[in-house]
């Protein structure tokens, strides 16, 4: 009786805390650039919050990845003013959101799974498919951060509603060397850019690539690699694409001409910077570290070579963003009458580093759920 | 006694780990930057604890007062997830302490003497912080059981290294040279952590007590993942041809210097290789490799050493030179000779690192050596003249590495070429990148 109750209340809190959990990682991503930087448009916020909510418990795929198009198409509209290429793949991924509902309805799982991960080729910024995220990073940076938050939830629903079939299971090794080249593509241009976006931009099609071979490796029951990917993906790219909007609203565009000297002036920005570009290159302590040694694991099942690729990606990742951080904050003391960071903007930094710390030494807060509830079959959450 | 012991292992680690924190809680709390008596007294106590922690280690271990304590000491799991677990796991036998106990007391040996010797410097705050993240580094590559946690370690020694390396940032030159350092930190860490992958999936773990089973592993499995440790310990020791790195990391501070290049980081390498003893011991083609690589490395740092102006630079390469010899001593299997030769270098290099600032007053007062004409000049002047010049280009070893990655970087450009075409034809916005 007493191991019954155990096995029930084990299963009850493994069963509702993973989608709280991502609920949790979502909102933070989805408020924090609107305390962080000033937007003025708040008003979507609310339906993008009650799209995730829907996505993250509904217990039909078709109804998820409904909710899922609803958030794309709030955050297409939020980007158009400034970003249309951004809006368009927004709304395009909405659409393709939708028709996997339509699949996922009338049971044609193979296309769903397919649709699917277009939808997250087009969010996450995967080479080729990278223009619009592109787009979004260089021109609506807020919108890039809070898109990130709808692209776990994705991830997410993907990993729960379409990647369990065999298709799924056949098409892993070829999502991993795909991934794996992607990345690899991504991070040697991350080498050569010139100015921050262009960092920014490249690392984040990186991430993308790295999150593609993580869900091909998730479809042999990898789920919460994937997942802690995805989470540690947002929080990281989040942070630093802030980091990068408080830099470029109190000196502009920042080019690589030489180094900026500007660690002087902004010393709790550059250490913010450092910090967050640390969990994107996977620094010890940090959820990084975690997300690419199992990452690196589960891949090794699926493609040695492709394992080897995203490990020489990430080298030339972590090289490009030393460089990246030398040139913009180290170097002769440039005077800026500019201040550092706000409270507000140091609050929410801290918020996402604490977060990519705790992820980082105690992964299992987040994997265990997250790999009970992913791995069972895909129904209801409670 | 046991429960003290692992109390100790663990605090022995998180004790510059929690010193560093509250540096950068204050820092945070406080409006204007903390104070250097406040940061030193914070991160000294931390680099002490773990001192009396490693000697509480060394007295469980040599069972002074109970039953001895060796091996793997359980913390549980870092991660577990299904079968896949990462373990929290430190190993206790002569080797991880003597590398413990030796580099926790020269650490707190540097930051006493950088005290004085950085007062009132800009980056006093920086330096401090980053010696408790290399402390802790260092802790944790001696003590881990497994080849996750002793990564983690690693990582973080290279961190720093880069950042003490760019410690004066306000010239060009060692912001350069510190990039060039953690690029090859990076590329040959990748050979650690495909050489960590690889194990777990041969050998079901990637524990180091696991690592007797390598013997059982097919010639060709565990000769590659012995090359791929042999490649991660040259980089991170500079051995040939990634020795270049070497002579540019003397732009950071002398107690970073000393510490790094004459007694600790640069001795990880060969730490690695003692630790991976089992896998090494099997393929003899690694082996030999590695003593191949040490001799030359020994030869080349003696002749670089001949042609060196300044001492830091001169120091680094002698360093280079003692370093490639431990190196073959440990391919050659003298694995207890190259531990004591190892501890042995580090403590003679720190004390010539911290007073190689001096060396100015010292030979203004003693005098400077005259040179006699060596073996070679007389032998072959011919030659020694051609050993000179390439000595004084250091083989143009730079050169070299930059000819190799050269073809990527033109990839990196064509690439780069590419993606702005994609943007540019897939935009719809009015001007894009």
């Amino acid at each position: 009786m007493n191991d019954m109750f155990n096995g029930m209340t084990d299963g009850l809190t493994s069963s509702l805390s993973a989608p709280w959990e991502s609920l949790a990682f979502c909102l933070l991503l989805l408020v924090a650039p609107a305390i962080a930087v000033s937007q003025k448009r708040r008003w979507h916020l609310p339906s993008l919050i009650v799209g995730l909510v829907v996505a993250l418990f509904a217990s039909s795929g078709t109804v998820a990845y409904a909710a899922v198009a609803f958030a794309a198409i709030f955050h297409a509209l939020d980007a158009a003013p400034q970003s249309r290429t951004g809006a368009a793949t927004l709304a395009a991924s909405a659409v393709i959101a939708l028709a996997v509902a339509a699949a996922l309805y009338f049971d044609l799982l193979t296309l769903a799974f397919g649709l699917s991960l277009l939808a997250i080729a087009l969010r996450a910024g995967v080479m080729p498919f990278h223009v619009g995220v592109a787009s979004l990073c260089d021109h609506a940076p807020v919108v890039q951060t809070q898109q990130l938050s709808s692209t776990i939830a994705l991830v997410f629903v993907h990993l729960r509603f379409v990647d369990h079939h065999a298709a799924a299971i056949a098409a892993g090794p070829a999502l991993v060397r795909y991934g794996a080249v992607a990345a690899f593509t991504a991070a040697l241009m991350t080498l050569v850019q010139k100015d921050l976006r262009g960092f920014y931009r490249g690392t984040t099609a990186m991430h993308g690539g790295m999150l593609l071979a993580g869900i091909g490796a998730a479809s042999i029951g990898n789920f919460a690699a994937a997942l802690l990917v995805a989470v540690t993906m947002g929080l990281a790219l989040g942070g630093l694409g802030m980091m990068i909007t408080s830099l470029e609203e109190r000196v502009g565009r920042v080019m690589f001409s030489g180094p900026g000297g500007r660690v002087s002036a902004f010393p709790k920005l550059a250490a913010a910077f450092a910090l967050f570009g640390g969990a994107g290159i996977a620094v010890p302590g940090t959820a990084g570290f975690v997300a690419d040694d199992l990452l690196l694991h589960t891949l090794w099942m699926e493609s040695p070579t492709g394992t080897v690729a995203v490990i020489l990606s990430s080298a030339l990742l972590a090289i490009a963003t030393l460089i990246a951080y030398s040139q913009t904050f180290l170097g002769k003391p440039a005077s800026s009458l500019a201040p550092d960071l706000y409270l507000h903007e140091r609050v929410v930094a801290l918020v996402l580093l604490v977060l990519l710390v705790v992820l980082g030494l105690a992964p299992g807060v987040l994997l265990e759920p997250a790999d009970a509830f992913l791995s069972g079959p895909p129904t209801g959450p409670g | 006694m046991i429960d003290l012991v692992r109390a100790a292992l663990a605090l022995a680690i998180l004790a510059p780990l929690l010193s560093v924190a509250a540096v950068i809680g204050l820092v945070l709390l406080q409006q204007r930057a903390p104070s250097e008596r406040a940061v030193s007294r914070l991160v000294g106590t931390g680099l002490v604890t773990s001192v009396v922690c490693g000697l509480i280690v060394l007295a469980g271990y040599a069972g002074w007062f109970a039953a001895p304590i060796r091996g793997d000491v359980e913390f549980g799991s870092w991660l577990r997830i299904g079968d896949f677990v990462i373990p929290a796991v430190l190993l206790l036998d002569g080797i991880s302490i003597t590398i413990a106990l030796f580099s926790a007391f020269l650490t707190a040996l540097v930051a006493r003497f950088s005290r004085t010797y950085l007062h009132k410097e800009p980056g006093f705050v920086r330096f401090f912080t980053l010696l408790g993240v290399f402390a802790t580094g260092t802790q944790l590559v001696a003590l881990a059981g497994a080849l996750e946690l002793f990564f983690a370690g690693w990582e973080l020694i290279g961190i720093s290294s880069a950042f003490f390396i760019g410690f004066f940032h306000e010239r060009a030159e060692p912001v350069r040279s510190s990039i060039r350092a953690f690029a090859t930190y990076r590329v040959s860490d990748a050979g650690l952590l495909i050489a960590t992958v690889t194990t777990f999936e041969l050998l079901g773990s990637a524990r180091f007590s696991a690592f007797s089973g390598a013997a059982a592993l097919p010639a060709a499995q565990s000769t590659a993942i012995a090359l791929l440790f042999l490649l991660s310990a040259m980089g991170k020791s500079a051995q040939l041809p990634f020795s270049g790195w070497l002579p540019r990391a003397m732009e950071g501070p002398t107690p970073s210097s000393a510490l790094f290049y004459g007694a600790v980081s640069i001795h990880a390498g060969l730490f690695l290789l003692l630790r991976v003893w089992p896998v090494l011991e099997v393929s003899m083609i690694a082996r030999t490799l590695g003593v191949i690589v040490g001799l030359a490395t020994a030869v080349y740092a003696s002749a670089v050493v001949r042609v060196h102006t300044d001492a830091k630079g001169a120091l680094a390469h002698a360093t280079l030179a003692q370093v490639g010899l431990i190196l073959a001593e440990i391919c050659l299997g003298w694995t207890t000779l190259a531990l004591i030769h190892l501890v042995c270098h580090a403590f003679l290099r720190l004390g010539q690192y911290l007073k190689a600032p001096n060396t100015i007053h010292d030979s203004h007062r003693l005098g400077h050596e005259h040179r006699e004409i060596g073996l070679l000049e007389r032998w072959s002047p011919n030659l020694a003249s051609r050993v000179y010049a390439a000595s004084l280009h250091r083989l143009r070893l730079d050169d070299r590495i930059d000819a190799v990655f050269a073809p990527l970087l033109s990839l990196a450009r064509g690439i780069d070429r590419a993606d702005r075409w994609l943007r540019r034809v897939g935009s719809f916005d009015r001007s894009s990148g």
